[in-house]
């Protein structure tokens, strides 16, 4: 077919392709492809987009006073991984939530890192997300992180890097599995030859944890998924695991505290809510412990769950252990409290606080990513190698005036994918973000996560915010 | 069985503005067909339409019934008009994606897909012939797809109480709107010279028609028309039709409700329900019956307010 006449040119390490052919997880996909006119993957790729578009999965972008509803990008040509990287992720993801939680448990209790000189209390005391409130409470199960995303890179040697992590309240799944099922529509046939594993138990493995985290030893405890309201930009993720675990979403208007207990507004009166899987940041779950102007929480939450009468998950405060200054030394927390090396390298990191990393990277700022380290989301960065002038001289004067908010990483050439552009296979960078699920029976990590794609040619800035789009993520055997 | 009182609260809202779109898709689409017929009778055109459904004033709507494109898309996509169908079923869309995870996949797939139909940007040149006609016929038969959803995939409890008594309401003031406005054209009389054609405009809006055909003889149309759209129980858009319904959710919503205020609202209900149930059309005449519809309309709004008081106070 024409649009494979010329395979796309890529540098690094791409998924599909090697510089001598088709990699064997992708053959099947391949010769697929290639059997089929450019006309129908087009079509294929329309009838994707107006799937996402009629069940609402889409996002607002307000210009002339108007609100023009846009779909998150999907692209057709799925992201495959093998059983056997799988293996290597999955270890690598357990091992390092094993030390994060650890981390939050010493952190928010003896600090025995930071007396043991493995982390500098100033870095912890320093870090906006470290929250005195919560220092004390004794979570259920010791567990912190119920929820994770931990964003992965494959470099151009092929290596899966951790490039952060996200224990607050990643965002993102309902993606993983509506672009399965998109899948299933459109090349129901690829997906079934590949032998492609299941990602769907996602919503039940996390209904269980849930129902399991509750204080009440009750038969049906009342879990409830906290939204900020329709509004939001994940608003459409927040319904879509509502519906798939059968639990109520409810807006932080329905929700009161009375007597360090909480009670959810119904048609029949107040009923006590026993676990609250919140998609609010801390900062604004209780305007009475943190931000007073916020209207999306819920007045005298923290004091019920101080006392042990809600369960809240993620846990509050877990914002010090996916901190970017503090990512530097999860490869020393996994040895501090597991005694092992870590499994998935991190990505070397600059912390510009120290003053000889600081001077390496000012000197070299043109090959680095400057990031600060208390946001997401892709905001907040600087690609060196694509600045002007004046933005490296304003990250300069930044990172001199607070050097603690921010962090440096060499340039690192994302692994590319194809996907399909303008009707021609083009390569794009990627990531990947699997989702792991951790509750008293241990972790479970849903085979897959979702692929983030960068969608201007060249670009290494995957975040949906920013442009990115995503693909369907296949582990096959 | 309880729910959420906000999402009670969109569920009721959801299907009211639904079923009031539904009407007013009914009533644009006849009106439109009729309109092609050179009104030799007096038959009003389209002021009913825009007295019931929007809240044009009489300048406004002379000057709209003078333009059919321009009254087209008053009704129909004019996002800033409150009462047009692109404004309901946004607002109904709102409601639905505020209680997302309360409705099933296929209503909230239908709403929305109605809603990118009205937002499309060619929506405009939609309504102009030669496409008028055939976008009037695709949205009335998106409403009826909706309604036809709504009753095979929503499960019955509690929810689906919620969202048919929002109907209700809004189908028994609908009714008593449109019906107010051709008889108030006539002064409310009972028994003047009306033939059926001044009157099919009202029962083609009310899907009546075929039906007031079927059980009528004579012409003693404005007292027949009477029975029918306030008091025949067969009629599933009369008054006394919605109530009876409204009072099956009402007792499924209030039976076994431990809320002290439920007493008083059932009791409301019932002296609403009595003043329909026990009037004797025979009996009306052009005084003592704008005087009933007022009330209808007046107890319904009442009935309304206070149930929202009752079971949707969360803020």
């Amino acid at each position: 077919m024409a649009y494979l006449d010329s395979l796309p040119s890529f540098s690094g390490w791409d998924e599909m392709f090697t510089y001598e052919g088709v990699r064997e997880r992708y053959t099947r996909v391949f010769d697929m492809l290639r059997g089929l006119p450019v006309e129908v993957l087009n079509q294929k790729d329309r009838q994707a987009a107006d799937f996402f578009m009629n069940q609402g999965i889409t996002f607002t972008v307000y210009a002339d006073n108007k609100g023009i509803e846009r779909i998150f990008p999907f692209d057709i040509i799925p992201r495959i991984i093998t059983g056997i990287e799988w293996q290597h992720i999955s270890d690598g993801i357990k091992q390092r939530l094993k030390a994060l939680n650890l981390f939050l448990n010493d952190i928010y209790g003896e600090q025995n890192i930071i007396k043991d000189g493995i982390i500098p209390a100033k870095l912890i005391a320093t870090c906006p997300h470290f929250l005195k409130e919560v220092v004390g409470i004794k979570v259920p199960h010791n567990i912190y992180i119920h929820i994770s995303g931990i964003d992965l890179i494959r470099g151009a040697d092929g290596v899966f890097y951790v490039l952060e992590d996200n224990l607050r309240t990643p965002s993102g799944v309902s993606y993983m599995l509506e672009n399965r099922e998109v899948t299933k529509r459109i090349f129901p046939e690829m997906l079934a030859n590949n032998k492609v594993r299941m990602v769907n138990s996602y919503p039940l493995e996390l209904n269980n944890i849930l129902a399991a985290l509750s204080p009440r030893e009750v038969e049906q405890p009342n879990v409830v998924l906290l939204t900020p309201g329709t509004y939001n930009s994940a608003y459409y993720e927040h319904t879509f695991l509502a519906r798939q675990m059968g639990i109520a979403l409810v807006e932080g208007r329905d929700l009161v505290v009375d007597n360090h207990k909480v009670y959810m507004k119904t048609t029949l009166g107040l009923q006590q809510v026993d676990v609250v899987y919140r998609r609010i940041d801390d900062e604004y779950i209780d305007p009475l412990v943190f931000n007073p102007k916020s209207v999306l929480g819920v007045p005298g939450i923290m004091s019920a769950y101080r006392k042990g009468n809600v369960a809240l998950v993620n846990a509050v405060g877990n914002g010090v252990a996916d901190d970017k200054a503090v990512y530097a030394f999860v490869p020393d927390m996994i040895k501090y409290y597991l005694n092992e090396d870590p499994i998935l390298p991190n990505v070397p990191t600059f912390r510009m606080e120290d003053e000889d990393q600081r001077e390496h990277v000012l000197a070299n700022l043109e090959t680095m990513v400057v990031k600060e380290t208390n946001q997401s989301g892709g905001y907040g960065m600087i690609m060196g190698n694509k600045a002007t002038e004046e933005q490296l001289e304003l990250a300069r004067t930044s990172i001199l005036e607070n050097p603690r908010n921010y962090i440096a990483q060499p340039i690192i050439q994302l692994s590319t994918v194809p996907c399909l552009i303008d009707g021609k296979l083009s390569s794009r960078h990627v990531d990947l973000r699997p989702y792991a699920l951790c509750g008293p029976n241990g972790i479970e990590i849903v085979p897959g996560g979702l692929t983030r794609v960068a969608l201007s040619e060249g670009s290494l800035v995957v975040n949906s915010s920013q442009g990115g789009g995503s693909k369907d993520t296949w582990v096959i055997d | 069985m309880s729910m959420l009182s906000r999402i009670a609260d969109n569920l009721f809202w959801l299907h009211r503005y639904m079923e009031r779109a539904d009407g007013l898709i009914l009533t644009v689409r006849n009106t439109y067909i009729l309109s092609f017929d050179i009104d030799l009778y007096g038959t009003q055109g389209y002021k009913p339409l825009l007295q019931a459904y929007t809240i044009a004033n009489d300048a406004l709507i002379h000057d709209l019934e003078k333009d059919v494109p321009r009254l087209l898309q008053y009704v129909i996509c004019d996002g800033t008009k409150t009462n047009s169908m692109k404004s309901l079923i946004g607002k109904a869309r709102e409601n639905a994606r505020g209680s997302q995870d309360k409705i099933t996949k296929e209503l909230w797939e239908q709403v929305n897909s109605m809603y990118h139909y009205l937002q499309h940007e060619d929506m405009d040149s939609r309504l102009v012939e030669p496409y008028a006609l055939g976008s009037l016929d695709f949205l009335q038969q998106q409403s009826l797809l909706y309604n036809g959803i709504v009753d095979s995939t929503m499960p019955r409890g509690i929810g689906w109480s919620f969202m048919n008594i929002g109907k209700y309401i809004e189908r028994c003031l609908q009714t008593v709107n449109l019906t107010d406005c051709y008889f108030g054209a006539i002064e409310y009389r009972m028994d003047g010279p009306e033939d059926l054609l001044y009157w099919r405009r009202l029962l083609l809006s009310l899907s009546g028609y075929e039906l007031y055909l079927k059980n009528n003889r004579g012409n003693a149309h404005s007292r027949q028309i009477l029975a029918q759209v306030i008091t025949n129980k067969d009629f599933p858009r009369s008054v006394l039709y919605s109530l009876l319904r409204m009072e099956k959710y009402l007792e499924d919503v209030t039976n076994d409700n431990p809320l002290r205020e439920v007493v008083a609202l059932q009791k409301q209900f019932g002296r609403l329900r009595s003043l329909v149930e026990y009037t004797d059309v025979s009996m009306l005449n052009d005084a003592t019956l704008d005087e009933l519809l007022q009330s209808i309309r007046k107890q319904t709004w009442d009935f309304s307010a206070a149930l929202s008081k009752v079971f949707f106070s969360y803020t």
